[in-house]
Order: C-alpha cells, then structure tokens, then sequence
C-alpha cells in the first residue's frame, strides 16, 4: 500500500460520536418517542378531559386488545387483512416493477404511456371501488386491484425517475468496458435504479396498506379495517383504539422486518442512500 | 505507427431550447503515435471533452473522421477505456469487482479475474482495499480504482477526461506521480483532458493546444522530460518554467 494509500485510509474512517452510541443501543431511539405518545395518553384520559365514552384510557384499550386476541377475534382479522395486503402487493410488484422499467428504458413505451399513468393516477384508488364492485361484487379481487392499483402508480413513477436521474457517465463507463445493451441494463441500470425502486416499493406498500383499510371499510366482510368500522357502528371507542394501533404496529413490523433491512443490505451498504429513518 | 488520427473534426451543437446551432469544434486535427501521452489543454468551453467523447464512441462527430488502429470509430469500446471526472465507478460493486468489470464482459473466467484483481489492486496501490465499496475510500482511492478498471482489460487506448479535478490539491500531486507509474507499467496511447498548464506538462510527452470556441489546434508542443518524473525535479528544471510562461501565454492567462 502507498503512503497516500495509508493517509487517505485515516482520513476516510468516520468518527463515532458517544451520543449516537448511546442512542443507537440502549433501545431509547425506537421506544423513546411511543412511551412519549403513551404517557401523553394516559395523562389526558385520566384528566377526564373528554368524556369516557369517546375517549378509551390505555388500560382499557390494553385489556380489550388482550381479549380480542384471546377470542381469536384480532388474530383471524389481521391474518384476513395481510393475505389481502401479501396478494395485492405481490401483484402491484411484478406489474408495477415491470412497467416501471419499461417505461423506464423505453422511449417509445414512455410516449405512449405517460399520458395514460396520469390519467389514471387522477383516479384515486378508492375511487374505483363503486364500479369494482358492480364488476366484482364484495370479493378478494375487488380489494386486490384496488391494491395492486395504489402499489403500482408510485412505484413506476420512482423507478422511471431513478433510471432517469442514472448518471451518464456510469452507463457509458460499461458501454466502454465492453458491455452490450443487455448487460448495461441487467447490471447497470437495475442495480442503479434500486434506490428508486426500494423507495417505490415503500411508498406503493404504504399507500397499498391504506388502500386495503379503506376498501374493508366499504367492502367489509373482515379484517382490520371492518374491525373498526364494525366497532364504531356500535359505539365502541376502545375497540378503534385498538385498530389504530395495530395498523401503526403492523406498518411497523413491515417495516422493520421487510424493507430495512432489504435497504441495510442494498442501497445503504452501498453509499447510494442514507438510512432512511435510522 | 499512429493509433489515433483525427483528421478534419468538427462538432457543432443545436440548443435544445433556442435551437440555435453552435460550432463547438471548428476543425480539429492531430495523429497520436502508439504509445504516447498526450495532453489536451485548452480553456474551458473550447470543446475538449467533445473531443474525447467523440473518441471514446460516446458522441457522434458532425464531421470529420476519428480513426483508432485505423479503423473509423463506431460506438464505445474495450480497446478505448475511460477515465471520468466524477469517477463513474458502480457503487454496488465493490473495488475488486469494479476493477474486473471489463474481464467479466469479456468473458473472462473467476480465476483469471481473481488473479488480474489482485495484480491490479497491487499495480494501483490498493492491496486489503478489494472488498471494499467505493463510497468508502476517498477521492485519490476512488480514481485509483478508476485508473484499475480500464487497465486490467489492456486496452489500446486510455483516455482520461480531467481525471483530478474532483480531487483535493495535496493528493492530486502524489495522485499525477503514482497514475504516471502505473501508466508506465503498460504504456498505453493516452489521450489526457486537462485545463490545468501544470497538469498537462507533468504528464504528457506532448501538449496539443485547443484555442477557444470554436476550436482548431493552436499548438503543438513537445515535452522535453526524461521519465520517470516527480514533481521535485520538473519544478525545478527551468524548462518546465518556460514551458508554462509559454502555454499560459497562448491560453491568455496573464498572471503567472
Ligand atoms: N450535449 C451538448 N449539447 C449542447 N452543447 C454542448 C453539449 N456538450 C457540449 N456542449 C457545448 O460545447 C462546448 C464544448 O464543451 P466541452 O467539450 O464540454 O468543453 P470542455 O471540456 O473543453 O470544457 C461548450 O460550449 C458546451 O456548452
Ligand atoms: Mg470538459
């Protein structure tokens, strides 16, 4: 190794800062601001500034949440709720993951189809539940378009934008080292659009967990979204409280078990994003 | 024999927004024998990295002729291997699989790859840096594997479009020291972009002058310096003054 080698090694290590540790691993980073929220919570309701009636303690919501599950009321929901959100989504990956790149790479495909993906952009996903139900009646391929539908839209949008931003020089570097169209494609721009496309994927899944809450809110038969609809219809506060959390928790878990560290292993190892959220 | 002629070049662009057509290149012509260094200076705007592009396959010539080894220029290719500004290194692979890039589009086997990494990674002064992406190394690291990249492949030519210019002032110097050895090791035909006099002297065995918009070659100039060069010495050698006092006239930069 040069001597410049050795300086530029120094000088390219980054410093930990003590206060970043101290946050990163005692676990305050993650729980920190919910215990905020909850003693905010508990705080209000037992102030009685609301009426009971509208505004359930954490205690009660705890409780209700506890024998929902043990009813096996929760767990059937929210399993009703994920197949729905899995099925939706799978789908909303494969065409939105493939337009996006198409579009993406095509100039011919992008003239024909830009017009047509504002247009239906405009239509808001829950917009198309009234005639998906004329077509479908209240069934799991009415609430699937509705999500493959709401994933796809911002996932082509950000993988087109990320083939788009891809700079010049990186695909005329492969081009000069020998590398076919193909090849510039297969190990250029895919890996290069995967900033875009991790971005895509949590914005589509985001708007697509939404989508699904609010097609069970009109659809209902089940799942989480009915859950709380059903709740409300019968003047049970608590029992809404409970939904909205596990939504958040749900999202959550997503979240932490799926996307981060798909993102960890990828674009962040790689220097191309920051951590997003960490 | 030549391995670059470019005879008659000229380029001209249209405004995407005005349409107006500017000439950037006015008729450019110049032959680079096998294995020569060859800085192209000129001030910024006159068209040099046209130049290069236009040699490099990246950007087609509005006329004129581009010959490498003889034959006209269609599209990039591994014979011609470039080095960027802005690096352009694939940050999702790392320094030793950047550096066999162009093996692999060649086909190349993992055992030849391995090998030619390693005596690459030695050759550019990054041994224990192979695994490592290239957000993790700094600007002179980062080049070095540039410089790596297109080597490993053998190419007949390297062209190099301001190679150091996103490169701090210190490591710059040690960076133009160190890539002059390397380039030693195998002696390429060098077409090197540059608008800075010192630069383009310290490198070269030869300085091809563009004069402003649009250009035509203003000079043509031979570099007397034995090598290999370090800095100390060519400081010191009173020719390199002259040589300098002399280019910084011809680009009209008055103060010395
Ligand atoms: N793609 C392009 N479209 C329009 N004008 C361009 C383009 N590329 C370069 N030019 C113009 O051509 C001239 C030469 O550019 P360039 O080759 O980049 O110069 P240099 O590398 O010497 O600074 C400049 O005036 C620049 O504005
Ligand atoms: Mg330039």
């Amino acid at each position: 190794m040069s001597a410049v080698a050795q300086l530029e090694e120094r000088a390219s290590v980054r410093p930990v800062r003590p206060r970043d540790a101290i946050v990163r691993y005692s676990g305050i980073r993650t729980w920190g601001p919910f215990l905020v929220v909850l003693v905010l919570w508990a705080l209000i309701s037992a102030a009685g500034i609301f009426p009971s009636a509208f505004f359930s303690s954490p205690a009660e919501v705890w409780e209700r949440a506890l024998s929902l599950v043990e009813r096996g009321i929760l767990p059937a929901y929210v399993g009703d709720s994920l197949i729905r959100l899995a099925v939706g989504a799978a789908w909303g990956l494969v065409i939105g993951i493939l337009l996006g790149f198409v579009i993406g790479l095509s100039a011919r495909a992008r003239k024909f189809c830009w017009p047509a993906l504002l247009f239906f952009q405009a239509i808001g996903d829950i917009a198309w539940l009234p005639i998906l139900i004329v077509w479908f009646g209240f069934s799991l391929t009415s609430v699937t378009i509705v999500i493959v539908y709401t994933v796809c839209f911002p996932l082509i949008i950000s993988i087109v934008a990320a083939i788009d931003a891809i700079p010049a020089n990186m695909l005329r570097a492969a081009g000069s080292l020998g590398a076919s169209r193909l090849q510039r494609i297969v190990l250029v721009v895919v890996p290069a659009a995967l900033p875009g496309l991790s971005s895509g994927i949590r914005t589509g899944l985001g708007y697509g967990w939404r989508a699904l809450i609010a097609a069970e809110i009109i659809i209902g038969t089940s799942g989480v979204g009915f859950m709380m609809f059903d709740a409300r219809r019968q003047g049970d506060v608590t029992q809404v409280f409970v939904g909205m959390i596990v939504l958040g928790a749900l999202w959550y878990a997503t979240d932490a078990l799926l996307l981060a560290p798909f993102e960890k292993a990828t674009v962040e190892r790689w220097g191309m994003v920051e951590g997003i959220g960490r | 024999m030549n391995v670059l002629e470019i005879e008659h070049l000229t380029q001209s662009y249209v405004d995407a927004y005005t349409g107006d057509r500017t000439l950037a290149i006015g008729d450019v012509s110049f032959t680079v024998p096998q294995g020569q260094f060859v800085s192209l200076l000129g001030p910024s705007g006159c068209g040099k990295t046209t130049v290069l592009n236009i040699v490099a396959g990246f950007v087609e010539s509005t006329g004129g002729r581009v010959l490498v080894e003889g034959a006209p220029v269609a599209g990039p290719g591994p014979d011609r291997g470039v080095v960027f500004q802005d690096f352009a290194l694939f940050p999702w692979l790392t320094v030793r699989q950047n550096i066999v890039f162009g093996l692999r589009m060649q086909g190349a086997g993992k055992e030849e790859r391995e090998r030619r990494a390693e005596e690459m990674l030695a050759l550019v002064g990054l041994d224990g840096f192979g695994s490592k992406y290239p957000h993790e190394l700094s600007g002179g690291m980062r080049q070095r594997t540039g410089v790596a990249r297109v080597l490993a492949t053998n190419p007949t030519m390297m062209l190099m479009d301001e190679p150091f210019a996103s490169i701090d002032a210190q490591t710059r110097r040690v960076l133009q020291q160190e890539v002059l050895q390397i380039w030693d090791s195998q002696r390429p035909t060098v077409l090197f972009v540059t608008h800075d006099v010192d630069e383009a002297i310290f490198m070269a065995d030869r300085v091809i002058v563009l004069s402003a918009r649009p250009s035509t070659v203003q000079a043509d100039i031979a570099v007397p310096f034995e090598r290999p060069r370090t800095w100390r010495e060519i400081q010191a050698d009173p020719r390199f003054a002259e040589l300098r006092t002399e280019l910084m006239t011809m680009l009209g930069v008055e103060d010395l």
